[in-house]
């Protein structure tokens, strides 16, 4: 009942959020110069940019246009990419390209958390002396590294000139599993290298006061040796500020792959927002930044919910 | 506790710093390569190097260290040297501008919020939310290549996409810094003092003015240097996808034309890639250096 209340309250706000900005997004598409139909298919005849302003409710004005695009969206039609003489279903589009951004932003995660964790253990527990002091200057210089700065570099030294791996390309896991992970990689490091600096940041901090607490101190003093300690007393209660900021990068990093798809020319749902904007294509930049900010403020609701849920302290007083 | 600024501030609770934060090798390093920019973006051009945009033919793609041309040229015979020059004028000029006038407004618009509270309040923290709940790249892509239209019959100018690329980071910038502003001002509004003032008969933008906008600056401060390094960051990204500003003018612009010459010509990737990534870490040392100083007063207290 309580946790009922809570989701409502949350899920309203969220809900009026989503609205107001895809209904920005939409007027923002109408400030286009020229007619939005007669730019998505500019070779077409006037016939068809009739017919496919009157199929995406461009004709109607702004507000009969945007009730049109969201009460579709809402059934399920995600609307259609125009090519000349065709199209491509948007929903489809969807269906293909998110599975690839999502892997590859589950893989950077995995990657990035393999390497935090251990080391912001360690440089906690090292707390001031030479290893903490060189892990953090040197993670707080990478946390600011521009993931496409590294993507760039990563490809020169990797791919043009070790030849390791091919510079681009993408194979999916269900054809080739070794082919696909080894194009992977460069894309992946490139994007947990910032994660991993991040994450190694954060759970030093909270594995710091941590270890200040009595009751790591009495497990110590019961003479249970210190890497069980710092595992199994000390690194679950400071793991939760990780794992949230871990949860509400995932709807950020969707926006972040743009670029590093675009770079490395992997099919995803950046690279379909880049090539969609490139073909002025109204519809689908409308319905795939749409997509983008709501998994994004979805995840941000869900992370926050949670941690209420979890957390019996974070919660609101009155509910 | 060591002297350490990093091990210092990181703890989760404030901890009472009783000496000035250690300014490390990073902080030198960093004011000394801003300084570098700041000035090729002032001074570059009584360098003796050739004009940016003007390419000489007779050494396309040389590797640095070339007797005529220091960092080399691009596979198109244009000088790294001066592209990068006049690369970091734009960029640095961009950036700034727009974290400048963004942060204004921002925290303008976030300080009276926080201040008035009720309806104005609401009104802003709502359309907040809405601008951060589209992450910043794809905003400004949004609203650039909407705002700065081309096709091939009417390309827009060089300073218009510069203008409209201004417009777009000021319109990401805002709510970042304002909300910043609102929170820190939040709980500035509250205080004892602010109620003394007010209850003695000041008006509300002296309050703002004399005892809201003091305290609160450096959180501001520290984020907007934060922010310059976002906004590069962006603005590279922007020219990558090519639609941020074109032609080789900034370090994001250099580094689009130069990906596909990497294989005969690799210093024209890395030397903007590492323009870009040095400016950035740079930025956030100092401003993470301007946090720790600033913050010293409050614990004090």
């Amino acid at each position: 009942m309580n946790i009922l209340r809570q989701l409502l309250r949350r899920l309203i706000p969220m809900f009026s959020i989503v609205v107001i900005a895809t209904f920005l997004l939409s007027l923002l598409m109408r400030l286009l110069p020229g007619d939005p139909a007669a730019i998505m298919i500019p070779n077409g005849t006037i016939d068809q940019q009739i017919e496919i302003a009157k199929e995406t409710g461009l004709d109607r004005g702004l507000f009969g246009y945007y009730w049109k695009w969201f009460s579709d969206v809402f059934t399920g039609d995600f609307g259609k990419y125009y090519l000349n003489g065709g199209y491509r279903d948007l929903g489809g589009v969807i269906a293909d390209t998110l599975p690839v951004t999502l892997m590859l932003i589950i893989y950077a995660q995995i990657v990035a958390l393999t390497f935090a964790i251990p080391l912001g253990l360690a440089s906690a527990y090292k707390e001031g002396k030479r290893f903490d002091r060189i892990t953090s200057t040197v993670m707080f210089t990478t946390v600011s590294f521009p993931s496409f700065a590294l993507a760039l570099i990563f490809s020169l030294i990797f791919a043009v000139n070790l030849g390791w791996v091919d510079p681009i390309g993408y194979v999916s896991p269900s054809e080739n599993l070794g082919e696909h992970l080894k194009l992977m990689i460069l894309p992946v490091m490139s994007l947990a290298f910032g994660l991993a600096s991040g994450y190694t940041r954060l759970l030093r901090t909270d594995v710091i006061a941590t270890l200040k607490d009595d009751y790591v101190t009495m497990a110590a003093s019961k003479g249970i040796s210190n890497r069980r300690v710092l595992w199994r007393h000390v690194f679950r209660p400071s793991s939760t500020t990780l794992l949230t900021s871990a949860a509400l990068n995932m709807g950020g990093l969707i926006g972040g792959t743009i670029v590093i798809e675009t770079i490395f020319v992997i099919p995803g749902i950046g690279y379909e927002i880049f090539y969609s904007i490139g073909a002025r294509q109204v519809v689908a930049m409308q319905t795939l930044i749409a997509l983008i900010s709501i998994g994004y403020v979805f995840f941000n609701t869900m992370v926050d919910l949670l941690t209420q849920i979890t957390d019996p302290r974070t919660r609101e007083r009155r509910a | 506790m060591p002297e350490n600024s990093l091990s210092s501030t990181e703890t989760a609770e404030p901890v009472i710093k009783t000496k000035k934060p250690r300014k490390t090798i990073g902080f030198y390093l960093a004011s000394a390569w801003i300084s570098l920019v700041m000035f090729l973006a002032l001074f570059g051009w009584v360098l003796p190097t050739p004009q940016w945009d003007e390419a000489s033919y007779e050494n396309l793609g040389v590797a640095p260290f070339h007797p005529s041309h220091i960092l080399g040229t691009t596979n198109d015979g244009y000088d790294m040297m001066a592209s990068i020059v006049n690369g970091a004028r734009i960029s640095v000029i961009v950036s700034l501008v727009a974290v400048l006038i963004g942060g204004g407004i921002g925290s303008f618009i976030g300080i009276t919020a926080a201040y008035f509270r009720g309806k104005y309040d609401f009104a802003v923290t709502m359309i907040f939310n809405i601008m951060l709940s589209i992450p910043n790249l794809v905003l400004s892509l949004a609203l650039l290549s909407v705002l700065a239209y081309s096709d091939e019959n009417n390309p827009a100018s060089m300073t218009r996409r510069v203008v409209v690329l201004i417009i777009s980071l000021i319109i990401v910038i805002i709510p970042i810094l304002g909300r910043i502003a609102r929170g820190s001002a939040l709980q500035w509004g509250s205080r004892e003092f602010v109620l003394a003032s007010k209850s003695m008969g000041s008006k509300n933008f002296f309050i703002i003015r004399k005892h809201i906008l003091p305290n609160v600056a450096p959180a501001i401060l520290a984020i907007g240097f934060l922010a310059v390094g976002s906004v590069i960051i962006v603005e590279g990204s922007l020219a990558l996808l090519g639609i941020g500003i074109p032609g080789g003018a900034s370090w994001g612009s250099m580094l689009a034309n130069g990906r596909g010459n990497i294989e005969y010509s690799p210093h024209e990737v890395y030397l903007p890639a590492l323009c870009i990534a040095f400016t950035v870490i740079s930025f956030n040392w100092f401003g993470d250096y301007v946090r720790v100083k600033l913050d010293k007063r409050e614990s004090k207290i």
